[in-house]
């Protein structure tokens, strides 16, 4: 499996506290992994460090063989790398389709003035994330958290990725809405897309992940499969604090 | 025949003001005439902050770049307001980018009041740093004018008025109106959809300065004269920031309705309450608006067409 994204001895601190101490990890083309932890292990911001929504103090990052720490976060997402929010964050005054047209928009100013908006493939993504019309021209304030979580979702679908950095989707979420988002993802991963997971509810994501790479205090523990991962002793510690 | 349909309002708005002078005195006509200043200013200012969110206390300094290079121009130069007018604009866009690029880096208040101090520089500049050049405290006057009359300047005024209304109210309806109104919702997540912010921040920076430039240039040679305290004042600063805000910020038709409203309702106090107490009455007035009708002025005709001329129901859509 050629390796899509690869993070070598990436470190970040904030002032005494290292949130992520020389953390390496690699994810194939077509892989599904989990990240997993506790609170503050660092997770969150490894996802800020792949973005470049937060400077690494050292380290590397590959995406395609490329180095790309050098790039600003527009430019990898143009390469292929999107993600969702742990907290949703769409833009509160347009529509779901307004959203998903934001994620669509081409980085081009003479494009976006003189072309017009490809409103049938807005509805399309709308679509498969499981919106209806009806709801494509509602506003955020007007949905609930497992829409806004497909809204987010759609949104970063909408910019093309290969990569896709998932942190907490399940939060907040009720049982089936969880078992949507699943689908969603499943489906997705059938066609190819590779995709990082962050999240607490270890169990919806298990059906969901290749591989998990657990984490505590900004540093790997141990990866493996899902079972392997979590019937570690020290991943349980880390989780029971004990 | 798909911009006609667009347009209609703008084009019937043109309309009744073109006829306008065979109605009214060419004393009311001058209040026109400061109300379609006080919309270009207004919308210039819109079109950064409005849209983007980047609150720009500093437009009084785009408008008195304008000003200044074109009346120091036409003073000392006797250059044509042709070739000054024009020089200005681009004047504007190339200082105040120069200037506000760093600017544009920063969020929130911190932006605001870089600006601020951009147009504090410039008022004191003008006044100690080679005067025999700007007229220092006392400026320049006895500049040369484009038209001369109430009418001609009302037309003039409205003309350039109306095309950048129009201009700006289509640039706004692009998918680029869309970007920009992203960034000030969460420009973290414009940049997480691939978009280049800083890039769009400094094309609607230019388009500002740009039509900051045109606006002020004119006005110069409107008044015939230039003095900064008459542009890098507080009240000045206020009077755009206000026009903007009381007729619907981000919506470009809001700031000309907030700049009619504004001037109209000053000129009705004069006459009951002398001096700076009919600002308190304005002051009043706004705040009053602001808290029944946050979203401008403009959000009541927006509710009005919803209510009058709302489109049918498309029987083919689910």
């Amino acid at each position: 499996m050629t390796d899509l994204l690869e993070v070598r001895d990436l470190t970040r601190t904030f002032g005494g506290l290292r949130a992520v101490n020389g953390l390496s990890f690699h994810v194939g083309e077509g892989e599904t992994v989990g990240l997993i932890g506790p609170n503050g292990a660092g997770k969150t911001t490894v996802f800020n460090l792949i973005m470049n929504e937060l400077r690494p103090d050292s380290g590397e990052i590959f995406f395609k063989g490329e180095a790309i720490s050098r790039y600003p976060t527009h430019e990898r997402v143009k390469l292929g790398i999107a993600r969702t929010y742990q907290v949703p964050r769409p833009f509160a005054e347009m529509t779901v389709g307004e959203n998903i047209r934001v994620g669509m928009l081409p980085d081009n100013l003479w494009k976006m003035v003189t072309e017009e908006a490809e409103e049938a493939l807005e509805t399309e993504i709308g679509r498969s994330v499981g919106f209806n019309n009806h709801q494509i021209a509602q506003r955020p304030s007007e949905l609930a958290m497992g829409d806004l979580r497909r809204l987010e979702l759609a949104r970063t679908l909408a910019v093309q990725p290969s990569l896709l950095l998932l942190d907490e989707v399940f939060a907040g979420l009720t049982l089936g809405e969880i078992d949507q988002i699943s689908e969603l993802l499943v489906e997705r991963k059938k066609h190819g897309l590779t995709y990082v997971m962050v999240s607490h509810d270890l169990r919806s994501m298990a059906p969901l992940v290749d591989r998990v790479i657990a984490i505590s205090f900004g540093e790997i523990i141990t990866e493996g499969t899902f079972n392997e991962v979590v019937n570690n002793k020290t991943v349980q510690e880390a989780y029971l604090g004990q | 025949m798909w911009l006609l349909g667009q347009l209609r309002w703008w084009l019937l708005f043109a309309l009744g003001m073109s006829l306008l002078p065979l109605f009214i005195s060419p004393g009311t006509l001058r209040i026109f005439i400061f109300a379609n200043f006080l919309a270009m200013f207004a919308m210039s200012w819109d079109i950064l902050s409005g849209r983007t969110g980047y609150i720009s206390f500093g437009h009084p300094f785009l408008i008195g770049i304008a000003g200044y290079t074109t009346a120091m121009l036409t003073y000392h130069l006797n250059w044509p307001l042709y070739i000054t007018i024009p020089t200005a604009v681009v004047t504007t866009m190339i200082g105040g980018t120069l200037f506000f690029l760093p600017a544009l880096r920063i969020r929130g208040t911190y932006f605001a009041l870089v600006t601020l101090a951009f147009m504090e520089l410039m008022y004191h500049s003008m006044q100690v740093v080679q005067p025999k050049l700007t007229g220092g405290t006392r400026g320049l006057s006895g500049l040369p004018t484009l038209v001369s009359g109430a009418v001609p300047n009302y037309y003039l005024s409205f003309l350039v008025m109306f095309a950048i209304g129009v201009g700006l109210w289509l640039l706004i309806r692009t998918r680029l109106g869309i970007a920009l109104s992203a960034i000030r919702m969460d420009e973290d997540a414009v940049r997480s959809s691939g978009l280049n912010t800083t890039r769009l921040k400094l094309f609607a920076f230019m388009v500002s300065a740009m039509v900051a430039g045109i606006a002020g240039a004119l006005y110069t040679h409107y008044l015939g004269s230039i003095a900064p305290r008459g542009i890098f004042e507080i009240n000045f600063l206020f009077t755009i920031l206000v026009a903007a805000l009381l007729g619907g910020a981000g919506t470009i038709i809001g700031p000309i309705i907030g700049a009619y409203f504004l001037t109209f309702l000053l000129e009705l106090l004069r006459p009951y309450i002398p001096g700076a107490g009919r600002y308190l009455i304005y002051g009043v007035i706004a705040l009053v608006l602001y808290y029944y009708v946050p979203k401008g002025l403009y959000s009541l005709f927006e509710r009005l067409r919803e209510r009058f001329f709302r489109p049918r129901p498309d029987p083919q859509s689910d």
